[in-house]
């Protein structure tokens, strides 16, 4: 089953040209940390039912659908009409954040299916030139994410840093609540969830404590 | 953002952009340097308070008027810099939209107006970004380019393919030692890189440019890697080459030579003709007179295996 295209509103341009959209986070509370790539997705794009993962129409409640342009020099894709999933994407792929070894049980991407471009303008390359926007703008091509990655000012780390973010989406996108992508982001929001009510139950014993003091005073 | 349909950015974008043909020489400065005062009065939501948002359009502009290459990228790299980042997309959205400091705002000030001379951005900065590695850059030696971070992958890639290929044959393998040659090490920017991706590497680098030379022992030294690197202010079309063999027969020779046609030159950016040494990319008639120089060379100094 497609997503009902009828039921999305249509694209707008942002209201102010070079404005960035504000990012939104996976949980839906008020947008935090870095934005360090943005995902886009096709309107409606045609996903063959084998590659389709099973989840794909119990969209998750937490994913927030933007509507924004990037103005990305992909003239083979622009007959594609791009529509921006952003998420609270950590400065650092999440699995290496948390420690962990990226490629362990992730689904690998080979090259064959990855297509990269470089945002760096026209003309030659070379000596000859001095161009300083290292942004790399890499695509799976079988599920249709891309996303652009400009973290470092290094081609090759940026090139490096996209590839790893590509691999946890892509598991994400096909394995969804089974991703270890989704399994570890879920136990970090718990961990902090637990962290911020200790620290309420904290501060509350605090407050009971000085009334005491104070009542003991009187 | 409602700060840029201000009467004082339409009086800005209804100047004619001016062409900077020949960079800082000539003696008009840059159109409309406006004082950052007006940019805190032109941000009527939050009366003397800039963001980093603020900032990087407002350089944007002035950039775009002043007909500056890369406006946008070259007002993000300026303010990220200041912020403690390396580009704009890794700040976080608090740093985002926190209001800059006076100080901050005077250092994005004086960065951008080097920019506005046609400085190229890594000058600006004075340092870049080399893969893993931050350098420091100077002028005029040159700024490394994005594609010869390519070549240091090759290299790394060929001295894995020949470990391995000693242990299928089943050598007595010690651990490999490479001994690496830079013709015309620049910042250093490959034989740093190869120094770090290759652990037990020695590498020399030599360069004709004493600048250059001091350039790429200011970098060893910041990266700790002084111990392993012998750096020669050297002119290999010059010079003997017996020097070059102080560590012995060579495993690899490598370069990122001038390759620019003659005839070419004329044509490059105002950054690269003004900024930097133009013997770094000035290859002769063919592009080819100094690769030349160091393919006649490298017989001589390679071992037999050697690349």
């Amino acid at each position: 089953m497609r997503p009902n295209a009828a039921a999305l509103p249509a694209w707008a341009p942002p209201a102010v040209a070079g404005a960035r959209p504000v990012p939104t986070c996976i949980s839906g509370s008020p947008r935090r940390s870095v934005r360090s790539c943005l995902l886009q997705r096709p309107l409606g794009g045609f996903i063959p039912d084998k590659l389709r993962p099973r989840f794909c129409m119990n969209v998750p409640s937490f994913f927030h659908f933007t509507f924004f342009l990037r103005e990305v020099r992909t003239p083979a894709w622009s007959r594609w009409i791009w529509r921006t999933q952003q998420f609270s994407v950590p400065r650092v792929p999440s699995r290496q954040a948390a420690g962990k070894n990226s490629s362990s049980n992730l689904l690998g991407l080979t090259e064959a299916e990855l297509k990269e471009q470089f945002v760096r303008g026209d003309g030659p390359g070379g000596q000859a030139t001095n161009k300083t926007n290292n942004c790399v703008v890499l695509k799976h091509i079988p599920s249709f994410i891309f996303l652009q990655c400009h973290q470092t000012r290094s081609v090759e780390q940026n090139r490096k840093i996209a590839r790893e973010i590509l691999q946890e989406k892509v598991d994400l996108f096909y394995k969804g609540e089974d991703s270890d992508v989704f399994k570890e982001k879920k136990a970090l929001e718990k961990k902090k969830q637990e962290k911020k009510r200790k620290a309420k139950e904290n501060l509350e014993r605090k407050k009971q404590f000085k009334e005491m003091q104070q009542l003991d005073k009187k | 953002m409602r700060c840029f349909t201000h009467p004082l950015l339409r009086r800005l974008l209804g100047l004619s952009p001016q062409s900077v043909p020949g960079g800082p020489s000539q003696s008009k400065g840059p159109i409309c340097s406006p004082k950052w005062s007006s940019l805190r009065q032109s941000c009527s939501a939050r009366p003397g308070l800039v963001t980093a948002t603020d900032a990087v359009n407002y350089w944007k502009k002035v950039f775009e008027t002043n007909g500056i290459p890369e406006a946008r990228e070259s007002s993000e790299y300026i303010v990220s810099f200041v912020l403690g980042a390396k580009t704009f997309q890794s700040l976080n959205s608090k740093s985002l939209y926190t209001p800059l400091t006076a100080l901050q705002q005077e250092q994005i000030q004086q960065l951008s107006n080097k920019r506005l001379e046609r400085m190229p951005v890594q000058y600006v900065l004075g340092e870049w970004d080399f893969q893993d590695l931050t350098l420091k850059m100077r002028p005029p030696v040159f700024i490394p380019r994005p594609e010869t971070e390519d070549l240091v992958s090759l290299v790394v890639e060929e001295e894995s393919w020949k470990c391995e290929k000693n242990s299928d044959l089943c050598f007595p393998v010690s651990v490999p030692h490479p001994v690496i040659l830079e013709i015309g090490c620049g910042s250093g920017a490959i034989s740093l890189s190869l120094l770090c991706k290759l652990p037990q590497s020695q590498v020399i680098a030599v360069d004709k440019e004493k600048t250059a030379v001091d350039l790429t022992r200011e970098n060893a030294h910041r990266l700790q890697l002084q111990d392993r690197i012998h750096i020669l202010h050297h002119d290999v079309s010059l010079s003997s080459a017996k020097q070059l063999l102080l560590w012995g027969p060579l495993d690899f020779i490598v370069s990122n030579p001038p390759y620019v046609f003659h005839e070419d030159m004329a044509s490059l950016d105002a950054e690269i003709l003004c900024y930097e040494n133009l013997d770094a990319l000035d290859g002769g008639d063919d592009g080819l007179r100094v690769i030349k120089t160091i393919l006649a060379l490298a017989p001589s100094l390679l071992k037999d295996s050697g690349l």
